[in-house]
């Protein structure tokens, strides 16, 4: 039993060691300025043709583009900042 | 009488005057109104057409063709020809539309039906939070974080030549059911991105094949997948992944219950404009490994081993020519691939296939291609005559016609 406890301790411990080591990771993580300045029409061209053609603006709606987004992050694992300047473009250019 | 008419000549006037006056007044208001109205109507075509917090759409992909195959197959120095053509056959016809359900700007649902050429199936089904920024959580049905090819290469309107590479797309199988941890951040000029899921993972079968376990796991174990993803260019031109994939596959209190599996898998994409094309190169190499074990011969029921191993990669390279102005040739894209699958030697399915495909592709919109494919492969069956096999080579020919849309 002792040695049970020891072990979820240890295991506990571990854990939350990686827990915390993510969170500062994650946190830690910046763009520099020259990536940061980087404008939405600029990101959409970069990222976008990473998998397919770069995507008219005009195919779908602002709320189209807005879940496509959330679609898309999760499938090229752009950063968050990155879908934002991007699906702002788009929702622009489809005026 | 002078004084009179001056009096009764004023007193129309004046009538006139106020009459005119209420007259203007009053179409002044019949007009304020229909605009109000007009209004009002707008305000609640507006309202009627409000998403509020929540949208749902439909978007897919649909990919049909035509397909014409001749096959050689050589065995103890007797040839064998084949000829088929098809409409399209089974692993180059699919028609999938997507669910897509958002909540806000941090919940979504999607689902993915799927009818091809083995019937109708689901690609994924699965509920995402995005927490914060760099944090994806990921619950359901999904695509397993094994190489890239899967979650973003395969459907065929992104695909530059017809069909899957071979012994990529579903070695190890592609979807599980699980819980996923998700996320792309910044690195001063780089980027990164990690992905990392526990799944109930694969079920090991009496004769030393994989298959995916299922919405019941087969056993206790539960089998994490994971890939770290580095583009170190600052355009993102560049990105290079590296995956693994343990967990334990036999079935509970079977001889193979403590058997592990340990799959790693490479994968690289550089797409970049060098004048005067957009050069394209993508590919993605796997190695599967199941530890020893003995398994069930089906042709006498004895048992027998070999080393459970499985390679298979692909490397493909297109252009896209991007100067000039002549629309027909910026639509156009050259597409090579060369496929090599491996499976364990001395084993029931011990084969090695070799694939070269070469394409011609029109893009008629963004997300709309039509492809030309001619496709030729070289495959090597050796399982051996204990195991009741036939070695022969097989090498066979295909040309495809295929047309692939999303929508």
């Amino acid at each position: 039993m002792k040695l049970l406890k020891k072990i979820s301790k240890a295991s506990a411990s571990i854990i939350a060691g990686l827990i915390i080591c993510i969170v500062i990771v994650i946190t830690g993580c910046k763009a520099s300025q020259a990536v940061a300045a980087k404008s939405g029409a600029q990101l959409w061209a970069e990222n976008c043709q990473r998998c397919h053609n770069t995507p008219s603006p005009s195919s779908f709606s602002h709320d189209q583009w807005e879940t496509i987004g959330l679609h898309m992050q999760s499938r090229a694992l752009i950063t968050d900042d990155e879908r934002n300047k991007i699906v702002t473009f788009l929702k622009q250019s489809s005026n | 009488m002078n004084h009179s008419k001056k009096l009764l000549r004023l007193l129309f006037c004046a009538i006139c005057i106020f009459s005119g006056k209420y007259t203007l007044l009053a179409q002044q208001s019949s007009a304020d109104s229909a605009l109000l109205d007009r209004v009002s109507t707008l305000e609640q075509q507006v309202s009627d057409q409000k998403q509020g917090e929540s949208h749902f759409m439909v978007v897919g992909l649909a990919t049909v063709g035509f397909v014409a195959n001749k096959t050689t197959t050589t065995s103890s120095g007797i040839s064998q020809k084949v000829k088929t053509n098809s409409m399209a056959d089974a692993d180059h016809y699919e028609l999938s539309p997507m669910l897509l359900w958002r909540h806000g700007s941090n919940l979504l649902v999607e689902f993915e039906p799927s009818f091809d050429g083995y019937g109708l199936g689901v690609n994924w089904a699965a509920i995402s939070y995005f927490a914060t920024p760099g944090v994806i959580v990921r619950a359901g049905y999904f695509v397993l974080p094994f190489g890239t090819y899967n979650k973003r290469l395969a459907a065929g309107w992104i695909d530059k030549v017809a069909g899957d590479p071979v012994g990529v797309a579903d070695l190890p199988p592609s979807s599980d059911f699980g819980v996923e941890v998700e996320g792309g951040l910044p690195m001063g000029n780089m980027k990164w991105n990690y992905d990392v899921a526990v799944t109930n993972g694969m079920q090991l079968l009496p004769d030393g094949e994989l298959q995916g376990a299922g919405i019941v796991d087969n056993n206790k174990n539960k089998t994490i997948t994971a890939r770290l993803g580095w583009l170190p260019f600052q355009n993102s031109s560049l990105e290079i992944g590296v995956s693994g994939m343990f967990g334990k596959v036999g079935d509970a209190g079977s001889a193979y219950e403590n058997l592990k599996t340990d799959m790693y898998a490479v994968d690289l994409n550089y797409v970049h404009n060098i004048n005067p094309f957009l050069v394209n190169i993508k590919g993605q190499y796997n190695f599967i490994h199941i530890g020893d074990a003995q398994y069930a011969n089906p042709a006498d029921s004895s048992s027998y081993t070999f080393k459970n191993q499985t390679n298979s990669g692909f490397v493909q390279l297109s252009l896209r020519p991007t100067a000039g102005d002549n629309k027909i040739v910026k639509n156009l894209e050259l597409a090579f691939r060369y496929g090599n699958f491996k499976t364990p030697d001395a084993s029931m399915w011990s084969q090695t296939t070799s694939s070269y495909d070469i394409g011609l592709d029109y893009w008629l919109s963004w997300r709309t291609v039509l492809k030309f494919t001619y496709q030729t492969q070289n495959i090597n069956n050796t399982v051996p005559a204990k195991l009741a096999g036939e070695a022969n080579i097989a090498k066979s020919n295909s040309f495809f016609l295929q047309f692939s849309t999303e929508f």
